[in-house]
């Protein structure tokens, strides 16, 4: 199948030609270099030791840290959003040269943004200190008096301060009653806290300080400020407003320096590039005149990969291996291009087991039918179909891009074809009769088709799973847990159909013995045997919830539908007037466009889940480790 | 007149109650499935805005349990001729129309709810690993079979109501 089948490849050569070697390993792009530092030991060959050239790496990495830091940084100013199909930028070979020379513009641009990010910080440090003393003088705008007079005299003590609302009507009572010299007033009143100010003969002092520790008195002072807390607090403000001016200032810098977001784009780029060579350099083995290097590699490249070295020297050795056993392949998929959407969907859930197989050419119909079942609506069909088809003409994305729209572009093929069998054109905008029946008069009918659709494929991955092990030179195996179970399966299946109910019931009784007797074979006791075999039989019902969540076929397929009906019908209500039709377009744009993104996202995700636990669940075996060559990997730049 | 006598004479009350059940029930669970996914996505965008698309996914799925619930009001207040004369409805067909929408609504109620919950753990995954978010969705989807299953007991039921 479409798993790639690997080479091991161990490459001597002399150290002079090393750094010639690695830059057309990495334009190659197809060879994954392994680690040698643990192995080296096990090759028992002393003057080997492991290389390294940490000195260029670190000094790499730490120009990619700065611009990393500008980019981010230099990203929050800029208002420009980058579309998401943006072509990407060309630079040619002199280019290269000239950007990453450029270490004098790097630096200026990057100390520059440290100075406008600390100082943006220090002033945001200074503004919130403002804002806090500025909160703190408030429920002191209308004192009149100056701070600065706030204290003793000869005579008397002025304080402020405040105490529980709760308590001013008692303390002020007390003042009266008492017969103190005191004066009060009260500066301002919140629900918790009432603010005041306080004057009192030095006679009376032990007996109000009493008093106002009994309310609660929390002595407020404001040394270090003069003239009255108005006066203040129209300083401070004026103060907070002359920051927030720098603020800007400090804004307008930076939004000055977003231009050179390309330059730093091109640069971030250039410099993985130069990094990810220096660190495949800690990965290979030295010794003083040689390198080794060990890796993997598609068999299909060997012969490319010999010409490549051809190419640069006369003075290497090149080894290539099967791997054994113990070995941890990685995976790389090849598929044609139908299939490759597809792929992403596999490798959400885990890449597969090297020794295993691809689900993904089998999985490729089974995803499409679903997918369009779950839409089933033509019109939508074509408009996705059309709209992913223009954006993979139009602006040619890659990676993950390219597979989601070629996923949706399928999808939206099917949803057309699904939607003209079943009768759906934008729900039942368009009557146009359906080519096999309705769903709506017919559900019984299209409850049955989706649970055969969810039969079908169970089967596969049984059948699969029996590959799987006839392949593995298992047939027995094969034949016990699969051929056995699907006997039995069908035979109860076959009870349900008449004419075919007396061959069934042979079949389920084989099938079932069957697999009393053979699923625990590996038990050694009898009866212990016997036992797990019966209880297996309980996989039926298993098998039983597997069938029906198919259903969900017909119900998302539904949901659309009946939807846009609901659209439909109430846009119709609004159809009177002109001014009504007018309305009533809009509303039907909104609503389908709504509609379909539901849609499209239920049926992606139902569809998904659909493959993960039902069909997955029968045969297949993850955790693949991806195939990760040494190769150019840009962000930004346009790699040739 | 009585309640039970009031039940009695209408069996259109009785469905009118059945799609009551089915939009407004499935519809609490979508909104508070809905709400709490939004909470747990507004702490993630606050530390990365660039990630406001993939938790709207996640948000948008347990909001599927209202429209199901719609879709079932819609069946039925088609069937009774809400939208152009109302048929007569005998109290036995009012119960059974009360009856089909029950599935959709009541399990579109706690559905919803738990979609949200397991929706909302689902942001952890967009904050620490969002290349995983295809997981985090298929653990949300998972409870959402049982308001498909819901839909399409509802859906049955009222396709087997003869008025």
């Amino acid at each position: 199948m479409a798993i790639v089948k690997m080479k091991k490849v161990t490459m001597i050569a002399l150290q002079s030609e090393k750094s010639t070697i690695i830059q057309n390993l990495q334009k190659f792009g197809s060879l994954q270099i392994v680690n040698l530092e643990e192995r080296i030991a096990e090759q028992g060959f002393e003057e080997l030791q492991p290389d390294n050239d940490n000195e260029t790496v670190g000094r790499l990495e730490a120009k990619l840290s700065q611009v990393k830091y500008s980019l981010d940084f230099l990203g929050k100013f800029n208002k420009v959003k980058k579309s998401m199909f943006a072509p990407r930028i060309q630079v040619n070979e002199s280019q290269r040269k000239e950007y990453i020379d450029n270490e004098e513009k790097l630096r200026i641009i990057y100390e520059n943004c440290r100075s406008i990010d600390s100082k943006y910080t220090e002033i945001k440090s200074a503004e919130t200190k403002l804002q806090n003393t500025i909160s703190q003088l408030n429920p002191w705008i209308s004192l009149q008096i100056n701070l600065e007079d706030i204290g003793s005299t000869q005579n008397t003590n002025t304080s402020i301060g405040f105490i529980l609302t709760k308590y001013v009507g008692e303390f002020k009572e007390a003042i009266q009653d008492e017969n103190l010299e005191a004066y009060l007033e009260i500066v301002s009143e919140e629900k918790e806290n009432t603010y005041m100010m306080i004057v009192y003969h030095h006679a009376c002092e032990e007996r109000m300080l009493q008093l106002l520790k009994q309310s609660g008195w929390t002595k407020v002072s404001f040394s270090e400020f003069t003239g009255t807390a108005r006066g203040n607090i129209e300083r401070l403000a004026a103060e907070r407003e002359e920051l927030d001016k720098k603020k800007d200032e400090l804004t307008k810098e930076a939004e000055g320096m977003v231009p050179e977001i390309g330059f730093l784009e091109i640069l971030f780029d250039l410099l993985t590039i130069e990094r990810d060579k220096s660190s495949a350099v800690n990965d290979l083995g030295k010794t003083d005149k040689t390198f080794m290097l060990k890796g993997w590699l598609p068999e299909r490249s060997s012969d490319e990969l010999v010409k490549l070295m051809e190419g640069i020297t006369d003075k290497y050795t090149l080894q290539f291996e099967d791997p054994n056993d113990e070995d941890d392949i990685p995976v790389l998929l090849d598929n044609p291009a139908v299939v490759q959407p597809l792929e992403m969907i596999t490798e959400q859930y885990s890449l597969p087991n090297p020794r295993s197989i691809d689900p993904n050419p089998v999985m490729t119909p089974f995803f499409v039918v679903f997918f369009g079942m779950m839409i089933t609506d033509a019109a939508y069909g074509i408009i996705m179909a059309i709209a992913t088809a223009f954006v993979l003409k139009k602006f040619k994305p890659g990676g993950g891009m390219k597979k989601m729209m070629g996923l949706m572009f399928l999808g939206g093929i099917s949803a057309f074809i699904w939607g003209g069998v079943f009768g759906g054109w934008f729900g039942d905008l368009i009557k146009f009769r359906a080519w096999w029946f309705n769903p709506l008069e017919e559900p019984l009918k299209m409850l049955i088709f989706c649970l055969i659709l969810g039969v079908i494929q169970l089967y596969t991955g049984f059948i699969l799973q029996a590959y799987k092990s006839i392949k593995a030179g298992k047939v027995m195996d094969a034949i016990y847990d699969q051929v056995l179970w699907l006997m039995l399966l069908t035979g109860l299946m076959f009870l349900a159909l008449p004419p075919l109910a007396a061959a069934g019931k042979y079949m389920a009784i084989v099938g079932a013995a069957g697999t009393v007797l053979m699923s625990a074979r590996s038990e050694k006791n009898i009866v212990k045997r016997l036992l797990s075999g019966v209880l297996s039989l309980y996989n039926v019902t298993g098998f039983l919830g597997d069938v029906l969540s198919y259903s969900r076929l017909f119900a998302l397929g539904l949901a659309t539908g009946v939807i846009a009906q609901v659209f439909n019908a109430m846009g119709a209500m609004m159809g009177g007037s002109l001014i009504g039709k007018l309305f009533m377009v809009v509303f039907l744009i909104i609503g389908h466009t709504f509609n379909l993104a539901l849609g499209v996202l239920g049926a992606y995700v139902h569809s998904s889940r659909l493959q993960y636990v039902e069909f997955f669940g029968k045969f297949f075996e993850g955790e693949g480790k991806p195939f990760d060559p040494l190769r150019i990997k840009t962000k930004y730049i346009q790699n040739e | 007149m009585n309640f039970v006598e009031l039940i009695g004479n209408s069996g259109l009350f009785l469905a009118f109650l059945g799609s009551a059940i089915a939009v407004g029930l499935a519809g609490c669970g979508s909104a508070v499935g809905v709400g709490i996914v939004g909470q747990a996505a507004s702490g993630v965008v606050t530390e990365d805005p660039g990630k406001f698309g993939r938790t709207l996914l996640l948000q948008a799925l347990p909001g599927t349990q209202g429209i199901y619930g719609l879709l079932i009001g819609f069946l039925i207040w088609s069937k009774i001729g809400v939208f152009g004369g109302l048929l007569p409805v005998t109290t036995e067909q009012g119960f059974m129309l009360l009856l089909a929408g029950v599935p959709v609504g009541l399990v579109g109620l706690i559905s919803g709810i738990y979609q949200g919950k397991a929706a909302a753990a689902g942001c952890g995954i967009i904050a620490k690993r969002p290349e995983e978010l295809a997981k985090g969705m298929v653990y949300a989807a998972m409870v959402e079979t049982y308001a498909v299953l819901a839909l399409l007991a509802s859906f049955l039921m009222l396709n087997g109501i003869v008025l």
